[in-house]
């Protein structure tokens, strides 16, 4: 291992830090008055409720992937933090997975159940091995899913993971920052607590700002309009934070003549029951963007660039909130290249002359359906267009997946196993790295500053909007 | 041939058989008895092309790193489960046709393959306890398995020329080997093969649902302008 190689008992061994439990009790708010938002309880069998839990989430493609692992280890060198860290066997995927197939194998499978040492079969003992469980399936994975696609079992470890993390978020024993924004999702409708006079604020000041570069006040960001062509939604990163995204995709769909609107409630596409494993607030959130656009009776649902916003609204959203999907979405990539396509907006490459890479997220290459779109699209929008390796499904992650750009306590280990990523981006030569998913924007950009590599990160709707011709007055 | 022999070839392996074939059938039952987790959104792929895709995945190891990257894994795969086929087969070859053992040329393939998947079980049992990652995910029931797969094969190059009248061992370890093998094998990792259609098939019809299976490697029509 080398010098900089950290511990990993100080990782696994991480305590569980309850304070905004705590204050969330005080306050008495309604995501744990009505047993949303669960808090962790010392004196509850968390143990015993584990394996009840445990029995009530099995379905057959759980199973599947808990009897189906040979422990051939063919998906070890599919992890960036095996890969990163080779002297550490505990950053394997199966090992990984392990820590719940051994407690399925002792309650679920016949010979685990009878000799349980001889399938490496049985239950934690107590809160604290819980604890490290959490830390196992928070700390050391991004949910990334590389391994899924490499074990020739079809073993889904990801699945696994996530399954296991959900398990531990009904018990309330999930790092500090799965909480705070678990909480914050359930008690605003969105994962950043952007009040709607801060979300409407953010709208009105883009809606100004984009008449004001194109100077035509007719420019709109309409909000709650019924009967539009699409309801567009957002990552409240695009509001508190970021919003030159939001204007730029003003400014594109004003050009392009479209008929859009944003909802006032159920805006936001992002989801961290994906990350937290609860299917709860997967299914609660993801709701609240399915019935804002039946209620303005929109044609069609149009996701901004994030990853793992992509992959929860299209499609995982539907399944968590059990709603038969009665409205096409799809990913702001499709609504730009049909307008390029059909001449509706005109882009020019050369504005955007910089090489430029391209980084699939996760949640979109493995988990969602988008790899030759971005690149269609960057082969119009760039002169100097540069192909990561590997890359589409075998990309690696950016290292901010699956939440951990929440979990600070994690950030050594991240930034570690980061160097696979850091070695990937420098190896293209280029100076800007493109990515369509917000989580991996900061993701990068950690990468980027903790490695002093020479580039910065864009958005495929930044290009557009800085690639765009205008149309003569 | 000695009536002991006789016996091992037939009652004995057709009850070792049945035992193993009851306790698939409650396996799969108990397989079923799980709810399948419900697809609810509209399809960007073909579910099927997707399930075929992910089935298929055992000959086509140049879709998946971890087999293209590592090609001799991949080899050492395809011996030692040929050489299961094989062994199995041989079970019923030499007790319901006996001629074929006759054949030269065949007892030599058989031999061939069986003799290299004994060498593949020697190199994974290597690996398994060498390298520390397979050390710390391997269970008691993996070596076992291996070493227990290992004998099979390994008898097997013994067994199949079949010459019972110039010795009786052979055959009679080989068989003894294989009905040990029946009745263990459903309590063991071996029996993967039975889940491995439904966790390639579940892969596969999410993947497919999706779009993402077959695999892209570049020059697709982006789904915009399908
Ligand atoms: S998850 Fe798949 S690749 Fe990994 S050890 Fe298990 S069977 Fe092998
Ligand atoms: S999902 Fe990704 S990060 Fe997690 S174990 Fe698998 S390869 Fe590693």
């Amino acid at each position: 291992m080398s010098e900089k190689s950290i511990n990993i008992l100080d990782v696994v061994n991480l305590p569980l830090d309850i304070k905004e439990h705590e204050k969330a009790v005080e306050e008495n708010i309604p995501s744990v008055k009505e047993g949303n938002l669960k808090i962790y309880n010392p004196d509850g069998d968390n143990v015993k409720k584990l394996l009840t839990l445990l029995k009530a989430k099995l379905s057959r493609q759980v199973v599947g992937s808990m009897v189906g692992c040979v422990h051939c280890g063919m998906c070890t060198e599919s992890c960036h933090y095996a890969l990163a860290r080779p002297d550490d066997p505990t950053m394997a995927p199966a090992y990984k997975a392990d820590q719940i197939r051994r407690i399925f194998k002792k309650h679920f499978d016949w010979t685990g159940k009878i000799v349980p040492w001889w399938v490496h079969a049985g239950d934690p003992k107590d809160d604290e091995e819980l604890n490290r469980l959490k830390n196992i399936v928070f700390g050391t994975c991004t949910g990334c899913r590389r391994c899924t696609l490499n074990c020739p079992m079809g073993v889904d470890t990801a699945t696994l993971i996530r399954l296991t993390r959900g398990l531990l978020a009904e018990l309330g024993i999930v790092p500090e920052g799965v909480f705070q924004v678990s909480r914050d999702q359930w008690e605003t409708g969105n994962q950043m607590a952007v009040s709607e006079e801060d979300y409407l604020d953010t709208i009105e000041w883009m809606e100004d700002e984009s008449q004001d570069e194109l100077e035509d006040p007719s420019l709109k960001i309409p909000i709650d309009k019924e009967d539009c062509d699409f309801m567009y939604t957002v990552n409240p990163r695009e509001i508190k934070y970021d919003p030159r995204s939001l204007g730029a995709a003003a400014k594109i769909f004003h050009l392009a003549g479209e008929s859009w609107t944003m909802p006032k409630w159920g805006w936001d596409m992002t989801n961290f029951g994906l990350f937290s494993g609860d299917d709860k607030l997967g299914g609660f959130v993801a709701r609240n963007l399915y019935e804002a656009a039946k209620r303005l009776r929109a044609r069609r649902i149009v996701i901004s660039e994030c990853g793992h916003g992509y992959r929860s609204s299209r499609w995982e959203g539907y399944n968590w909130g059990k709603y038969k999907q009665d409205l096409p979405s799809e990913s702001v990539l499709i609504t730009l290249i049909r307008y390029i396509n059909e001449g509706r907006i005109k882009v020019d490459p050369s504005k955007n002359s910089l090489p430029i890479t391209f980084h699939d997220s996760c949640n979109i290459a493995r988990s969602g359906d988008l790899t030759e779109e971005p690149r269609w699209l960057l082969h119009r929008l760039c002169t100097d267009f540069r192909e990561m390796h590997p890359n589409r499904a075998d990309n690696f992650c950016c290292t901010g997946g699956g939440g951990a750009l929440s979990m600070v306590e994690y950030k050594p280990l991240r930034m570690e196993v980061a160097k696979i990523k850091a070695d990937q981006l420098t190896a293209t030569g280029a100076k800007v790295v493109c990515t369509i998913c917000h989580n991996c924007i900061d993701g990068l950009t950690d990468v980027i500053k903790h490695y002093k590599l020479d580039m910065k990160v864009v958005q495929i709707l930044e290009l557009v909007e800085n690639a765009l011709v205008l149309p003569e007055k | 041939m000695s009536d002991f022999l006789r016996i091992m070839e037939n009652e004995v392996q057709i009850v070792a058989l049945s035992f193993m074939a009851i306790v698939y059938i409650i396996r799969l039952l108990w397989m079923f008895h799980f709810a399948a987790a419900q697809e609810l959104t509209t399809p960007v792929g073909d579910t099927r092309v997707g399930i075929s895709y992910s089935m298929l995945n055992v000959v086509m190891p140049w879709t998946m790193e971890s087999t293209r990257t590592h090609w001799p894994f991949y080899i050492q795969f395809v011996i030692f489960h040929l050489a299961v086929i094989m062994g199995i087969s041989a079970t019923f070859i030499i007790p319901y046709w006996p001629g074929l053992f006759k054949l030269n040329s065949v007892v030599i393939m058989f031999q061939i393959v069986l003799a290299a998947a004994t060498v593949v079980g020697i190199l994974r049992l290597i690996r398994r306890m060498t390298n520390p990652v397979m050390r710390l995910i391997s269970t008691p029931d993996d070596y076992f398995s291996l070493v227990l797969m290992t004998l099979f094969f390994a008898s097997g190059v013994f067994a199949v020329p079949n010459t019972y009248e110039v010795s009786e061992w052979p055959l009679i370890l080989f068989f003894i080997m294989t009905t040990f093998f029946l009745i263990y094998v459903p309590f063991s990792k071996i029996s993967h093969y039975l889940y491995y259609p439904f966790t390639r098939y579940f892969l596969g019809k999410t993947m497919g649902h999706r779009g993402v299976f077959p695999r892209k490697t570049g020059g697709e029509l982006p789904a915009g302008l399908k």
